[in-house]
């Protein structure tokens, strides 16, 4: 599955982590209860204010109503006119110029209950809300008739205003900052929700890394604490099954040392010098097998102390003894590099490498320089090489990268996971690359102080 | 020179007593020692061991350390309290060599199965030939050291370190070399004499020339001074003073 560059996937990898897609949880539910509550909270002020303008019209109109009624009919109009100002003009007549109805009916019905409401003299006589001739259609245009004790009429046309708005930029500063600190909190929130799981895959990559268990606390959120326990039972199950089958290997290959040792005695009993030396050299082969083995098995625990050794004399010796054997092999560089170390777990390293460059390679080269703390051995051979994709698999145990040539070249591909191993547990690394003329070159570099300096 | 022999036992008829509760291993191994000469005597565990050693003189006793009852470390530790008798250890722990020989129990060898039965005749011979020479004494840890020119050698760990305690790698020819001269220094030993302290081992080997060995181990040892001397047609000499003991 991968969705390259699709908008899912480009949305998916922006809200990744948990706490982003708690974010944008608590980001979409702020807005929303905003969006909500702003709304109510705008609803309600409107009202608010449209309560107010309608007392305030009521109040208005009720004062021109009074004035012009105490005036005699004659001084009416210019009493009227006088009133008149702002969203109001009155005239006085003896009809009434409103018309209930029209397009606006319920609108002019609902103002008029409004005013009645604010103020109950206004309705005594007679009130009739109606369009404006002048615009019918326009409802802000609204011509209110009253009809005053002597059956004259007082019209006044209004401009009905809309409250103005409450729109402030007041408002929007609060919900961002409201919205900001929202973030901010559930980020510290979700930091400390997720803190424990952050610890769950360090701890699966310890236990992957080492194989040794690593506790995890078993405390936070519910289902975090059950979380932990069976991960805390899942990884004792599996160090007990690793350990089991360890055991057992390590029991089976111990044992085994026994009845090789027999054979041995019981082959010096062999006249035939050819069948002797054959079934010896079996034996020899069986028995690196085992050693091999046990050497996987046993990992870091080694009963050998880190010491001064002399890496070249180690390297002379494994050199030695493969060419005694047949193998070609030289050595040069450096006439003593001293590194802090564990003598024969370097010399089963070097060995294991040494002897494959031969098996594989024809011949090993072996060259040793100094650079600044480190010593590096580089092992060449005239081999076929490892093809960069296989040289990572090449050094997991039981890996052999030619099952056809096992026969005869005997291991089971623990040389390279054993050395790597050793190198490893003296802080050094070993790489695999391709040789200058071709074949296979394995760089290993040990720091001199064995890593107890770094 | 000519009487000097690597491989024959100094004492002539050595008296070997094996202990190992596998039957199987304590016959081939007794039945190996006596077509190699020597007088064996075995026992399956410490009660039999202990029957064993107040009926006879032993001179050598080969004993497993994976024991049903008393352990051979606890045995080792047990007999060391009134006895110098070499011991040479078996054991399947290979690995657990080192930590077995800190325990300082009193062994004089140690040797991991499966072991080559040759190597068991060497390792044999080369203790018999230290002891018997009554150059050494039993104390724990005294007699397994070996000095020359600041330089030492652990033949129990077999183990060589140079003046300024760097640990020097050894081949095994390399080291049955050192230990060919360092039992007799300042003392003139022949080629052949050499050749046969190395291939006791492997006697169907290759014979590689003891000049290429002694060439190998000049290169380790000889850093700052000479010390293995050719005499021209006759052999080799090393130089410096040998002691023994602890630092």
């Amino acid at each position: 599955m991968t969705e390259v560059g699709g908008p899912i996937a480009r949305w998916r990898a922006l809200v990744d982590g948990l706490a982003a897609r708690t974010i944008l949880i608590v980001l979409v539910g702020i807005g929303a209860i905003h969006l909500v509550s702003l709304w109510t909270y705008r609803h309600a002020l409107s009202q608010q204010a449209e309560l107010a303008s309608d007392v305030r019209l009521a109040d208005q109109l009720l004062g021109i109503k009074r004035a012009v009624m105490r005036e005699p009919q004659s001084a009416r109009e210019s009493v009227a006119h006088d009133l008149s100002g702002g969203p109001l003009e009155a005239h006085w007549s003896r009809t009434e110029h409103a018309t209930p109805g029209g397009p606006g009916a319920g609108h002019w019905d609902g103002l008029a209950q409004r005013l009645k409401q604010a103020a109950p003299e206004l309705g005594d006589d007679g009130l009739i809300i109606g369009a404006n001739r002048r615009a019918p259609d326009d409802p802000h245009l609204a011509l209110v008739s009253m009809r005053l004790p002597d059956d004259t009429w007082l019209n006044v046309s209004i401009v009905t205003v809309t409250p103005r708005s409450v729109e402030g930029h007041g408002t929007l500063l609060s919900t961002t900052l409201m919205a900001i600190g929202a973030v901010l909190v559930s980020m510290l929130m979700v930091r400390w929700l997720t803190r424990p799981l952050s610890t769950f895959a360090e701890a699966a990559k310890t236990f992957s890394g080492s194989g040794a268990p690593v506790a995890v606390p078993e405390d936070g959120p519910r289902e975090l604490r059950d979380l932990a326990s069976a991960f805390n039972e899942m990884q004792r199950r599996i160090a007990r099954l690793v350990e089991d089958r360890t055991q057992a290997l390590a029991a089976v290959s111990h044992d085994l040392k026994t009845p090789i040792t027999r054979l041995r005695f019981r082959a010096e009993d062999i006249t035939d010098a050819a069948l002797r030396s054959a079934i010896t050299a079996d034996l020899s082969e069986m028995e690196r097998m085992l050693d091999q083995t046990l050497a996987y098995l046993r990992g870091e625990r080694t009963d050998e102390r880190m010491q001064p050794v002399d890496l070249v004399a180690i390297l002379a010796t494994v050199c030695a003894d493969i060419s005694d054997d047949g193998g070609a092999t030289t050595l040069t560089g450096a006439g003593s590099a001293v590194i802090s170390g564990r003598r024969l777990s370097l010399k089963r390293a070097f060995g294991n490498l040494i002897e494959n460059a031969v098996k594989y390679g024809y011949r090993a080269d072996v060259s040793v320089t100094e650079v600044g703390g480190t010593v590096v051995v580089a092992v060449a051979d005239a081999g076929p090489g490892i093809r960069p994709e296989d040289r990572e698999r090449a050094l997991a145990p039981f890996v052999r990268l030619e099952p056809s040539r096992n026969q005869d070249t005997g291991g089971f591909g623990l040389g390279l996971t054993i050395a790597y191993a050793i190198v490893a547990s003296h802080a050094g690394t070993l790489t695999l690359a391709d040789g200058v003329d071709g074949g296979l070159l394995v760089t290993v570099c040990l720091p001199r102080d064995g890593g107890a300096g770094a | 020179m000519a009487d000097v022999s690597p491989n024959a036992p100094v004492a002539p008829m050595a008296t070997i007593l094996v202990v190992d509760d596998d039957g199987e291993i304590l016959g081939l191994v007794a039945r190996f020692l006596r077509a190699n000469a020597f007088e064996v005597l075995t026992a399956r565990n410490g009660t039999e061991m202990a029957a064993c050693l107040k009926g006879a003189a032993v001179d050598l006793i080969v004993l497993d350390l994976m024991l049903p009852g008393a352990s051979g470390l606890d045995l080792c530790r047990e007999l060391r309290r009134n006895s110098a008798t070499p011991v040479v250890m078996l054991t399947a722990k290979g690995d657990e060599i080192d930590r077995i020989i800190g325990l300082e129990v009193g062994a004089d060898d140690y040797l991991a199965k499966p072991f080559n039965p040759r190597e068991l005749l060497a390792r044999i011979s080369a203790v018999l030939r230290r002891t018997q020479a009554g150059r050494v004494h039993p104390a724990t840890g005294a007699r397994r050291m070996l000095h020359f020119s600041g330089w030492q050698l652990d033949t129990l760990k077999r183990e060589l370190t140079d003046p300024r305690g760097v640990v020097v790698d050894l081949s095994t020819g390399e080291y049955d070399l050192l230990m060919a001269f360092l039992d007799a220094p300042q003392r003139v030993l022949s080629r052949e004499f050499l050749l046969d302290a190395t291939r006791i081992r492997a006697p169907d080997a290759f014979d590689r020339s003891i000049d290429v060995q002694i060439s190998r181990l000049r290169r380790k040892i000889e850093v700052e001074q000479e010390m293995i001397k050719t005499i021209r047609g006759a052999g080799y000499i090393f130089t410096p003073d040998v002691t023994r003991g602890q630092a």
